[in-house]
């Protein structure tokens, strides 16, 4: 069996992508609103951000509030892929028990 | 530092309930709000429809006036519109994408919906519609048109919450116009408004069994 994508096996990272996965397939969400569903600092959800944006799982969007820039993030095509791929893989490997 | 900020990986079996934690959490998140909306909608009814069954009912056991009760039954639907859509424009605050414009559709559709109610309210009674018959016409009519919005609420959220309300929305609705003026009226109020607090109730349990889980 493949070793699980270490970039999604991470506490932290893997419930990162499963809140973005609740999103519509062109939806995004603002840097503020997912740190409040996922408890985060903004600094620890930054560093997340990066190394999965790193990966191309995770892609930001800069655009203006009035004159407050907002982020908002979303997985990308291949972030969905890889969070399905790696949720199928972790009940693969508990398939055999009950 | 919360344990699940943690950059290490735990058992397959962990990460698994892990991923389910945070995404029910997420869907908890949006149906909260609906909490306050149905609670809103249950008072405004209970309240609204008592006023007006007991300035008509010539043996309720006191009476306020008809004026007094019918400006309540205004203020009530109207404050329970506002606080609705409010309450439905925050709750995609933050999120892009389709579902926020199916959201502001759907809080609109309830402004349209009951704005055309009224209207054709006033039709009637330029027709020659008796007081009377008026008062089997709104509640009906207005039960009508809540109980189709919460069957598309539930379509739109995949919600079983608002399906069984609209469904039963729809029948006290109906039902009602049969037990003629001023019965109707109590029945809305007990019955329609008695139905949004039990909906409050349901969602209530349902979010406390998932903090538990």
């Amino acid at each position: 069996m493949a070793e699980l994508d270490p970039v999604i096996h991470a506490q932290a990272r893997l419930r990162i992508m499963a809140t973005l996965a609740t999103l519509d397939a062109d939806g995004s969400i603002a840097f503020p609103r997912l740190q409040e569903l996922l408890e985060m600092t903004a600094g620890n959800l930054s560093t997340h951000l990066r190394k999965l944006e790193d990966a191309g799982y995770v892609a930001q969007d800069k655009s203006f509030k009035g004159r407050t820039p907002v982020t908002y993030v979303y997985s990308t095509k291949q972030g969905r892929r890889a969070f399905e791929d790696y949720m199928d893989q972790l009940r693969e490997l508990l398939g055999g028990t009950p | 530092m919360n344990a699940t900020d943690d950059d290490t990986p735990l058992d397959p079996a962990a990460m698994l309930a892990l991923s389910d934690r945070q995404q029910h959490r997420v869907s908890t998140t949006f149906v909260r709000p609906v909490v306050t909306i149905l609670l809103v909608w249950g008072v405004a009814w209970l309240v609204g429809f008592m006023a007006l069954w007991l300035a008509l009912e010539p043996n309720a056991p006191f009476s306020p006036p008809i004026a007094v009760a019918g400006t309540g039954f205004g203020i009530l639907i109207a404050g329970a519109i506002v606080v609705s859509i409010v309450i439905g424009s925050r709750m995609s605050r933050g999120i892009r994408g389709s579902a926020v414009f199916s959201g502001a559709v759907y809080g609109w559709s309830w402004s349209i919906a009951s704005f055309s109610v009224f209207l054709i309210g006033q039709a009637l009674i330029n027709a020659g519609m008796p007081t009377e018959l008026s008062m089997l016409y709104y509640p009906t009519m207005y039960g009508l048109v809540a109980g189709l919005l919460y069957l598309a609420g539930a379509a739109l959220w995949n919600d079983r919450t608002q399906l069984f309300l609209g469904i039963w929305i729809i029948v006290v609705s109906v039902a009602s116009s049969f037990a003629g003026t001023p019965t109707n009226l109590l029945i809305m109020a007990l019955l329609g408004g008695g139905g949004f607090l039990a909906g409050t109730a349901a969602v209530l349990i349902q979010t406390q069994a998932s903090r538990r889980g």
